[in-house]
């Protein structure tokens, strides 16, 4: 028996089950050979393995890409509440160290999109996976990158607001710049913790086969109502996503700044869709 | 019984298992044997997988006991847990009697 629980416990660390984890498994399969006495009829440590690999990626992935929502949370209030409250900024010219300046004001521009619209496509694959107890390991991959871009953009977005405070200090009120460092400690507890979990989540190797499906199968139901046939054609979806945005954009930011805005978020849509679609599953 | 047919309902067997009163990983596959007559025979380590899975889920809760000597994991229903066995029981009924009726 021993010589069984040596190799199980080998086998589990390969799919990435390690400490307590591993120590209750090894203890549950030692109590139950004791009763059975019967190896052959526990099964292969390697299938064994594999198949808890399996189960529990599926299972903590789900989690981790709810945990990460809820964790993006107070970041993404803290930013409405940032920019809410003072909507007329600096001039973007006048950073301490301009091409700094205008690049943290760019992070602060695109990074909450990616990050509200990545962190919105786990939790759609998450709803397709919820009655799924093996998920193909592409799919749980799939999972975790759209979690991990989530959290990353979300990180990001909190890493600009510091920059921009700093830089745009002198044409910032000072209560903007103290509320901001308020959100930013506040925010990154959180998105930190969600990037350990979704960390420990991610080392289980699951084995699974089958395909991982995109944004078709995960939102076809509400896709498939749209008059325009959109499955199986990302760039189509990518151009209304990215029309509707602009409309958006044009309406809020009225004549002034309107067309402008409808046009910087339409090159942005397209051009993050470019990147990172093949990525997050939104294009093959 | 292929244990590729028994796997779609694995948990729901499970619960209904834990119904009763909880217990640990050997004797709800051994309880799993004794009902079905023989019938659901898989190897048995790939019931413990579920198991914890399903505890992660919040429809079972585990503690470790003592007893004969040594400790042992044993698992119980949650109310959550009940709630998913009821509905699973409903939805099970409804299917075998819409299959009986097709293929009686």
């Amino acid at each position: 028996m021993t010589e069984y629980l040596n190799a199980l416990s080998a086998e589990l660390s390969a799919v990435g089950i390690r400490g307590s984890r591993r120590r209750r498994i090894l203890a549950e399969a030692e109590d139950h050979l004791r009763e059975s006495g019967d190896e052959a009829r526990f099964g292969q440590p390697k299938v064994i393995a594999a198949r808890f690999a399996d189960e529990l990626a599926t299972n903590g992935a789900r989690r981790t890409a709810l945990f990460s929502l809820f964790a993006l949370a107070p970041a993404g209030i803290g930013y409405a509440l940032l920019f809410g409250l003072n909507r007329s900024g600096p001039d973007i010219t006048s950073a301490k160290t301009p091409p700094l300046g205008v690049a943290a004001a760019l992070v602060i521009a695109l990074a909450p999109q990616i990050s509200l619209a990545a962190g919105l496509l786990a939790i759609a694959l998450a709803w397709r996976l919820r009655a799924t107890p093996v998920a193909p390991a592409a799919a749980i991959s799939l999972l975790h990158r759209r979690a991990a871009v989530a959290l990353g953009a979300g990180a990001a977005t909190l890493s600009g607001i510091a920059v921009y405070a700093v830089e745009y200090s002198r044409g910032l009120p000072d209560w903007w710049t103290t509320l901001a460092f308020a959100v930013i400690a506040t925010a990154i507890v959180p998105v930190a913790v969600a990037a350990v979990a979704l960390g420990s989540t991610a080392r289980l190797r699951a084995q699974a086969e089958g395909p991982a499906g995109d944004v078709f199968d995960d939102l076809g139901p509400l896709l498939d109502r749209l008059p325009v046939r959109l499955r199986g054609r990302p760039w189509r979806f990518c151009l209304l996503v990215a029309a509707a945005v602009a409309v958006a954009a044009f309406v809020g930011g009225g004549l002034d700044e309107g067309p402008r805005n409808a046009v910087a978020e339409f090159g942005a849509i397209c051009a993050c869709f470019a990147v990172l679609g093949r990525f997050l599953g939104l294009r093959g | 019984m292929r244990a590729e047919t028994l796997k779609g309902h694995l948990d729901f067997l499970l619960l209904a298992i834990l119904a009763d009163e909880p217990a640990h990983g050997y004797r709800i596959i051994e309880e799993l044997k004794r009902r079905s007559a023989g019938a659901f025979d898989l190897p048995e380590g790939t019931v413990y997988p579920a198991l914890h899975r399903l505890e992660q889920s919040g429809l079972l809760a585990s503690s470790w006991a003592s007893g004969s000597g040594r400790r042992r994991r044993v698992y119980r229903l949650t109310a959550r847990g009940r709630r998913a066995l009821v509905g699973a029981r409903a939805d099970w009924r409804g299917f075998t009697r819409a299959v009986e009726a097709v293929v009686a």
